[in-house]
């Protein structure tokens, strides 16, 4: 064959047939290996699922108490309610007989959205970043507000601060609870977060919801927007699977049937299909 | 702390889901039993006899049946595109879960997540058919102007710095040059196609050129497909090479693909 090659390709040539990780791997009869640590005699009994879990997400191993509130919130991120958007999902994967985890694996597939759940906490923490920087810069509370309100014509659409369906959120007394017995102290973030809540309540009437609270607490751990969505890829996992379950262990097609009148219909009226152009 | 008290918004929601496109006829006996459907109005037993499977899925997603030009340019597209290739990441991910045994009927899934990516994937059709419907009035030169210091200093990891339209490995992808320069003859191509051509011939002084998604994106523009389906029928499209692939693995042992020496896996500290 004739070599007329031209183009510069080193670049890929240098990645072609190998594979270098910054995170780790198995080296056979050595062992796994997770930045820096080895899992089975650093990791296994000695440290937790989510610390490791975490470790895997950021990069640096966190304090226990870290990831010990981190389980604590997924509870509140995964009720089985099959309801609720993703469970509903998981449920429907139960009435048509999917396996476990193609049900679950769509379930958390469609929890990543900027509704609720973990992708919330990129413009959560995005927020109380901005808002703290506002504080610094004199700006108070309120005047936070008035602003972040102003950028949706005067509605109190802040991230974190309403929630669909219900105002108020019963996740974040618990979660209160669980950070002053693991020794946590109110950082910045999370002072500022409820002041913003006093000045929202004053004025529109709205609480801090979960994500509001989740974001400031875990900015004053020092964690990224991106770092404190990675580590909630699975927090709705378990409900989702109960929602699964609860549609698999009754008759394929009994969970929600719908009638064909049970869809309105609100397209063209019957028609023909019309002769084919020749 | 105190507990905090929960309100319920009352908020309404619809009573029943409801559909634009899609109606189902019930039987008078059993309601749960639909005697025909209906696509946008259309029976669809006589659209199975009278119309090919391109013109139905236009009339799902654009509400009447093309004509026979746009017909024909959506199912050469649709050719041209069937399958990514097996160098390709969602390829190659339909071919590991195949290998690896995992279930047939997830091969799809998986594969159409990788594909779902930005980088040549799903994941960058909506932006590149906004770019030919903002852009399309426009002189491509203008286009060039405005990038001109980013396009000349190109690196790997600027592969793309016009949506739809960059660099394969340092070069012009010949093959997505080879589809567009197939469709543009056709009396169904638009005018994204045909303003995506002159875009195209000006970057090449740039070693850049048509995208596969960059191609699909102005045929689906010129359709009228809306930038949220075009994601999806990108997908579609390359849906029967993924599923092929990961079905010819499916039935092989698993030694039948690559699986790198420890002195080629280099763990950096």
């Amino acid at each position: 064959m004739k070599n007329n090659k031209t183009t510069e390709t080193t670049f890929w040539d240098q990645c072609r047939g190998k594979i270098v990780s910054r995170k780790g791997g198995w080296i056979i009869g050595k062992g796994a290996f997770s930045h820096g640590y080895d899992i089975n005699k650093d990791c296994v009994g000695e440290i937790s699922y989510f610390q490791l879990m975490i470790l895997n997400a950021t990069g640096k191993l966190p304090e226990k108490k870290l990831a010990d509130w981190l389980e604590a919130a997924y509870m509140g991120l995964s009720w089985p309610d099959s309801r609720l958007w993703c469970n509903q999902i998981a449920a429907l994967g139960g009435t048509m007989r999917c396996s476990a985890a193609a049900a679950t694996g769509a379930g958390l597939l469609s929890a990543d959205t900027r509704l609720y759940a973990q992708r919330t906490l990129i413009e959560g923490i995005n927020f109380i970043t901005r808002a703290l920087a506002a504080k610094k810069a004199g700006a108070t509370a309120a005047e936070i507000v008035a602003q972040e309100c102003a950028r949706y014509k005067g509605r109190p659409y802040i991230v974190g601060y309403t929630r669909p369906i219900a105002n108020g959120d019963e996740r974040i007394a618990p979660l209160e609870k669980v950070a002053i017995k693991l020794g946590f102290k109110n950082g910045e973030h999370l002072t500022l977060a409820y002041q913003i809540e006093a000045a929202l309540k004053a004025e529109y009437g709205e609480e801090m919801n979960m994500n509001g609270y989740a974001s400031a607490f875990l900015a004053d751990q020092g964690l990224s927007a991106e770092e404190a969505y990675r580590i909630s890829l699975i927090s709705t996992n378990s409900g989702i699977t109960a929602c699964y379950l609860n549609a698999l262990e009754r008759p394929p097609e009994s969970f929600l049937p719908l009638r064909c009148s049970d869809i309105d219909y609100q397209g063209p009226p019957p028609r023909d299909v019309p002769v084919k152009e020749s | 702390m105190d507990e905090r008290k929960v309100k319920n918004r009352n908020t309404e929601f619809s009573a029943k889901i409801s559909s634009r496109f899609w109606q189902e006829v019930p039987n008078d006996d059993n309601p749960y039993i639909a005697d025909n459907y209906r696509c946008q109005g259309y029976d669809l037993t006589q659209l199975a006899e009278k119309r090919s499977f391109t013109e139905t899925l236009y009339l799902l997603f654009r509400g009447e049946l093309p004509n026979q030009q746009q017909n024909e340019i959506l199912q050469k597209l649709m050719i041209a595109f069937i399958n990514p290739g097996p160098r390709h990441p969602a390829s190659r991910a339909a071919m590991l879960a195949g290998v690896s045994k995992a279930a047939p009927s997830q091969l799809l899934p998986i594969s159409l997540s990788i594909l779902s990516g930005e980088h040549l994937g799903a994941g960058s059709l909506e932006k590149n058919v906004r770019f030919f419907r903002k852009n399309v009035a426009k002189d491509p030169k203008e286009i060039i102007a405005d990038l001109h210091l980013q396009l000349s200093n190109p690196s790997p990891s600027n592969w793309e710095p016009i949506p739809g339209f960059g660099m394969r490995f340092g070069s012009i992808d010949q093959f997505s040059k080879k589809i567009a320069e197939l469709l543009l003859p056709l009396p169904g191509a638009g005018r994204a196609l045909k303003w995506g051509a002159l875009l195209s011939e000006h970057l090449q002084e740039f070693n850049l050129g048509w995208l596969p998604t960059g191609v699909t994106a102005a045929v689906l523009s010129d359709l009228g497909f809306h930038p949220k389906a075009a994601v999806g029928i990108f997908q579609l499209i390359s849906a029967p090479g993924l599923l092929a692939h990961g079905l010819e693995m499916s039935g092989k042992p698993l030694t039948t693909m690559p699986f790198l020496e420890d002195k080629d896996y280099r763990i950096e500290e």
